[in-house]
């Protein structure tokens, strides 16, 4: 393991290497910053530049950018109470009537130190886990490999808000069915390509991403316009980032317990930075004393920690089941596995062994990320919160400027933009009846992993399903894929049991 | 009037069916016909999943009616639902158009018209935020990165 922190480390702390972690928490925390734009569409923004630069450099720029979001999320949840990310929206329940009693900058710092602390617990944790993690993972087989990724689609749709689990299904399905488009990959058949030959190589997960993700978030700006951003037209007082003696050691617990909570349930398939921040904060809020629980939501200091903390702990848990068995837990790490899989690098137990320097650099980078957010961007967060106040107008057309331009570079096929546009409108139109989009982009992304593993265990157990139950290993992630699936069908029993006794 | 969950489900119970008519008509390779598993299974496999998921959408929701009739709609005005339709339009023209008319032309064009559609009216703001943009990028990549970028092929 030295090894690999040494050859990270000398990987990570190349000049160029250290400026695209600069640049990527800089963009991203400009993106996150944005009202409405998530890390998904940060990410998948980048993509196009980091076909140019080796995959160690693409992947510490993504996950530069992918912290950066996060940060910049908390950054306009506390300063304007309009969380840009979903995972950064309990930060919005003490952060924002901090901002409002004036200490906007405490409440900045609080969030800058508890999601350096939460990252880089999260990432010594990642050290230990994901090694260990890696070799145990390298005994699976096709069939467990299958029964892994239904347990990450199902869970990532049992994990979605309540209410919205038949529709994330939904998604899923639409994902998997996206992906089987083009020619099949293990016979050479032509699979619903309606003789265009455009569409005989599949369709591009960066298009699906780029359309589903950045020109739906920015259209949908435009539709839906964020009545909140208003209030940013105010010169905002930000007040002194220092924090007293008292303070640290009044957060401190709770940043160390929210911490770990949020890395495990951010190695968990589906569950990511949001569900981490809430549980954080429902938990801090039910250990507080008494006095201490009444101040929930009126700016406790906890309780801004405690889901800053958790959600940067959860991100870098996420990269757990996705550099150890190469299977994405949530959108966002679906996309990087795109990256990855462009790059001809298959992420999973092989990763430690072929390309060492990609998964230390990455590791290492994350504590540089944390750095840097800490020291460079805290600062700064005066003169970013003014890039709020950018006319919307030249916003959202460099956005989408820049996600048309992203695809054409890498296909050179204006046939590609058409069909983004067709998948913005639709997406567009899903978003609007309330339909999750990251399920898609999971769905999409699993799909041709799901069925070349399928095909390969078929093939070794000569066309027998049993495969999928003969061995405890694989029976067991089946029947937990079950679980997961059955869980929302049995609460929405109960449910109903109790509406029809009233 | 239909629910948006309702509306939802009724949207992909369609694509769905559609997506299963197509499926079980993947032609098949000869070797193929007698294997367990051939391209045509998985995305059966996925057409099922996919009716049985919008199939219980459409139950939960019948059984949900009884309780709660009007699943909000999201208020949107007309002016955004045109300005957006017009920005989906100002995309197509720009793909359609960037490669005849070269990169510098379409992307400058497209950069103005929308930051006019968006209630730019300023025309110095029109100039500047855009012809800089497509210059200094086109710039970047063509000569800095050495990636081709379309002059145009109506003129060369």
């Amino acid at each position: 393991m030295l090894d690999g922190i040494l050859l990270g480390l000398s990987t990570a702390l190349q000049w160029q290497n250290l400026l695209y972690v600069i640049a990527g928490c800089f963009v991203g925390t400009f993106i996150g910053m944005l009202p409405g734009l998530g890390p998904i569409t940060a990410i998948a923004l980048m993509i196009p530049i980091t076909y140019s630069i080796d995959p160690s450099s693409g992947m510490i720029l993504m996950a530069g950018v992918y912290y950066g979001a996060i940060f910049g999320g908390s950054t306009s949840s506390i300063l304007i109470n309009a969380p840009g990310v979903a995972g950064t929206v309990a930060s919005s329940f003490d952060g924002y009537p901090l901002a409002k009693q004036g200490m906007a900058g405490k409440a900045l710092a609080i969030a800058a130190w508890a999601s350096f602390t939460g990252g880089t617990i999260g990432a010594l944790l990642l050290m230990l886990a994901a090694p260990t993690l890696a070799k145990v993972s390298l005994s699976f087989q096709s069939a467990d490999y299958v029964a892994l990724m239904c347990l990450g689609l199902t869970a990532i749709a049992a994990f979605s808000n309540k209410g919205t689990f038949l529709k994330a299904m939904m998604m899923t399905v639409f994902g998997l069915t996206l992906s089987t488009v083009g020619i099949d990959p293990s016979s050479g058949t032509e699979r619903f390509t309606f003789g265009n030959t455009d569409l005989l190589d599949g369709i591009s997960f960066l298009l699906i991403a780029m359309s589903t993700f950045a020109l739906a978030e920015a259209l949908s700006n435009v539709l839906k316009p964020e009545v909140k951003q208003a209030n940013s037209e105010q010169p905002m007082q930000i007040g002194s980032i220092r924090l007293s003696k008292a303070e640290v050691k009044e957060i401190s617990p709770a940043v160390g317990r929210s911490s770990i909570l949020g890395f495990i349930i951010g190695v968990l398939p589906g569950a990511g930075a949001t569900i981490a921040s809430f549980m954080a904060y429902a938990a801090e809020r039910n250990l507080a004393p008494k006095a201490l629980q009444e101040k929930f939501g009126k700016g406790a200091l906890r309780g801004l920690a405690a889901p800053e903390s958790a959600n940067n702990a959860a991100c870098t848990g996420s990269f757990v089941p996705l550099l150890t068995l190469g299977i994405p837990g949530s959108g966002t790490t679906a996309i990087m596995l795109g990256a990855l899989i462009a790059y001809g690098i298959q992420p999973g137990p092989m990763l430690m062994q072929d390309n060492p320097d990609v998964f230390w650099a990455v590791i290492i980078s994350m504590y540089l990320g944390n750095i840097v957010l800490l020291i460079l961007n805290l600062p700064l967060i005066p003169y970013l919160a003014r890039v709020l106040i950018m006319p919307k107008a030249i916003l959202t057309m460099m956005i989408l400027f820049f996600s048309l331009i992203g695809v054409y570079l890498v296909s050179f096929n204006t046939f590609d933009l058409f069909m983004m546009i067709g998948f913005a409108l639709v997406a567009l139109v899903l978003r609007l009846l309330a339909f999750p989009m990251a399920p898609l982009l999971l769905g999409f992304i699993l799909g041709d992993m799901i069925e070349s593993n399928f095909r390969r265990a078929m093939m070794t157990s000569d066309g027998s399903l049993s495969i999928f139950w003969d061995k405890p290993l694989t029976l067991g992630i089946m029947l937990l894929a079950i679980v997961v699936l059955a869980m929302p069908l049995l609460s929405f029993l109960r449910l109903r049991k109790a509406a029809l006794k009233q | 009037m239909l629910n948006r969950d309702t509306l939802g489900a009724l949207i992909f119970l369609a694509f769905f069916t559609a997506y299963a008519v197509f499926a079980w008509q993947i032609p098949l390779l000869p070797f193929e016909e007698m294997d367990a598993v051939n391209s045509a299974s998985i995305p059966k496999v996925y057409a099922v999943l996919g009716l049985i998921f919008s199939l219980l959408a459409l139950l939960a929701q019948a059984i949900k009616r009884q309780h709660n009739r009007d699943a909000g709609w999201p208020q949107i005005n007309r002016r955004s639902i045109g300005q957006t339709a017009i920005l989906l339009l100002l995309m197509w023209v720009y793909t359609a158009l960037l490669e005849p008319i070269g990169f510098l032309l379409a992307t400058s064009a497209f950069l103005s018209a929308g930051f006019f559609i968006m209630g730019e009216r300023r025309w110095r703001v029109l100039l500047l935020a855009s012809v800089p943009v497509a210059v200094v990028f086109w710039l970047i990549m063509t000569k800095l990165l050495g990636i081709y970028l379309v002059p145009g092929e109506l003129w060369s």
